[in-house]
């Protein structure tokens, strides 16, 4: 929406607002207001229904976890149709809901300081001079399926929904801190965006890499998501990728980059986002005082997506099954799909690969003898060796979940 | 009238269209607290290189009216717990305990800054846990551990 087009708009205030998209009312979950659809997510114990919405900026039907700060989750068949999430459907995630709503583009400003040689500023213009880097990578939240983790924990309830693959366009970080000249006894590099926190001294959001990853080629600034410049609620004008790393990494309207001579003590580093230093950040709930590390690098993960979960299908003999999958920090070894709760496991086809990092789409047939509820389970290998594992890892942050998600069917 | 050029026709509509944007002038009703105000007559700014193009973009952005609902203490939740997010935040969790929902309150005023008087918690924690007795209770044990992750996600 330009800015001519802004001022002409209907509202009369920044923010419209609109009636009944909480969860308000009575009973934890009310009736559709408006006409508008809910959604059921089936977390275990509930509370499982969420609206839909399409009433935020450029973006169209989304599940709706919360309004303010947005948390918006993408529908799972939208995973089915394109291994590319188109950026419409694309999830959004925010912690502090003062998000500038309006950004310029020409006085927009990186600022590089902190152990450096030579402290910039560096302009969209510079940037879209720089030498670019094109990767496709999977942006999926920390939280991911937080909602299925059982026993329930707090934080954002998510379903499968809080991910997305798109192709990135930018800028190497490693170019940008280059031309700052890192200084010797440099430990990391932080990065800050233009969302601020809404009470005073409310922790800034930050986000920090160790100097060798930031300059490991691959991290990189981007201003172009699946060939667009990206939504604003996705970090427009620029925000950070980091390939085979959780989301919380992946700073959106990335403004500020801070090469650090200590490490970085910040609370959205030294206390959130923190996993048990344990195999699958796995620990038995109860556990206290167990080690723990920032959350990093993403794991196998693989989801059937050619229905939703519970489907009734009128039976046939043979049954299609597809999904998506991801190997994490590494590409897509091999994935294989079981009808008999794990006992055997069949190798799917594989879609084309598009990227180490990305989604790859599975398809296989599953042969049905009679009608009646299949449960089916897909089961992803990466490159670097690592397979799905079957039981549920469970951390008190609902963190990193990596295990065979399970589907059913009803044939009859 | 014949043989008028491309040229002069597509700038006799460039005139027309500039005429039609300074009549209309740059927007004076919706108030814009952080913008900086760049509007010009000639479209929204932009920035090209390398055969990318990137504009300048304004959104309005949805917000809610959505309070929590009737409970015990809900002036007390209402007057506390909606300034930094909505509270479907609150409603859309799991079932907790008083103690897991004190614990998140206790974040929300050590860790987040939410300016929520002392005196007010244990209101707000009975609103929770009044919340939190209206979802099944689950076969699997309580969860006695708090998250000192510090969470999010």
């Amino acid at each position: 929406m330009d800015a001519l087009d802004f001022g002409m708009a209907q509202s009369s205030s920044r923010r419209r607002f609109l009636a009944g998209l909480g969860l308000g009312g009575g009973a934890l979950l009310t009736a559709p207001a408006f006409g508008q659809s809910l959604v059921n997510l089936a977390l275990p114990g509930g509370p499982s229904t969420r609206p839909m919405t399409s009433a935020f900026p450029q973006k169209g039907d989304m599940i709706l976890q919360r309004t303010r700060p947005p948390l918006l989750e993408t529908p799972m068949e939208v995973f089915d149709r394109s291994v590319f999430t188109p950026n419409d459907r694309f999830f959004v995630r925010w912690h502090w809901a003062d998000i500038p709503t309006s950004i310029d583009v020409e006085s927009y400003r990186i600022v590089i300081h902190g152990h450096v040689d030579r402290p910039l500023s560096i302009s969209l213009a510079q940037l879209l001079r720089m030498p670019r880097l094109e990767m496709a990578a999977v942006n999926q939240c920390s939280g991911n399926s937080r909602g299925l983790f059982e026993p329930r924990v707090p934080g954002a309830q998510w379903r499968h929904g809080a991910m997305g693959n798109a192709k990135w366009v930018g800028v190497s970080l490693r170019h940008v801190l280059d031309l700052a000249g890192v200084r010797a006894g440099a430990l990391a590099v932080r990065f800050g965006a233009l969302d601020q926190p809404v009470v005073p001294d409310g922790p800034d959001f930050s986000k920090s890499l160790a100097v060798d990853h930031a300059r490991n080629g691959e991290v990189m600034i981007a201003f172009q998501m699946n060939g667009e410049q990206m939504p604003l609620l996705n970090g427009f004008p620029v925000r950070l990728i980091v390939p085979g790393w959780y989301s919380t990494y992946w700073v959106k309207m990335l403004n500020e980059i801070e090469v650090l001579d200590k490490p970085d003590d910040g609370y959205w580093m030294a206390k959130a986002y923190k996993i048990p230093d344990t195999p699958n950040a796995n620990i038995t709930p109860g556990t206290k005082d167990f080690p723990s590390v920032p959350i990093n690098r993403m794991i196998p993960r693989s989801w059937i997506t050619s229905w939703s979960d519970g489907t009734p299908l009128a039976y046939a003999p043979n049954l299609p099954v597809g999904g998506i999958a991801m190997g994490g920090d590494a590409a897509v070894a091999h994935v294989e799909i079981s009808a008999d709760h794990g006992r055997k496991w069949h190798r799917a086809n594989l879609g084309p690969d598009e990227g180490k990092y990305g989604f790859r789409r599975f398809d296989a047939n599953v042969r049905v003898p009679r009608p009646g509820t299949i449960t089916l389970m897909s089961r992803c290998t990466s490159a670097a060796g690592v397979t799905q594992p079957m039981p549920p890892n469970w951390n008190p942050g609902g963190f990193m979940r990596d295990c065979v998600e399970t589907s059913t069917v009803t044939l009859s | 009238m014949r043989d008028i050029s491309i040229g002069a026709l597509s700038g006799g509509a460039l005139l027309f269209a500039a005429l039609i944007l300074i009549a209309i002038g740059p927007p004076r009703h919706v108030p814009l607290p952080r913008a900086p105000a760049t509007y010009n007559v000639s479209g929204p700014s932009e920035v090209t290189g390398g055969g990318i193009t990137l504009a300048s973009t304004s959104v309005d952005l949805a917000d809610d009216d959505a309070v929590y609902p009737d409970g015990p203490h809900a002036d007390v939740i209402n007057a506390s717990c909606t300034a930094c997010h909505s509270a479907s935040m609150a409603l859309a969790q799991p079932r907790l305990s008083s103690d897991q929902w004190k614990s998140i309150v206790e974040k929300m005023r050590d860790t987040y800054k939410a300016p929520v008087p002392e005196a007010a918690v244990p209101d707000i924690v009975t609103y929770l846990a009044s919340i939190s007795a209206k979802l099944p209770a689950s076969g699997a044990a309580p969860l006695t551990t708090n998250d000192r992750s510090g969470g999010t996600g």
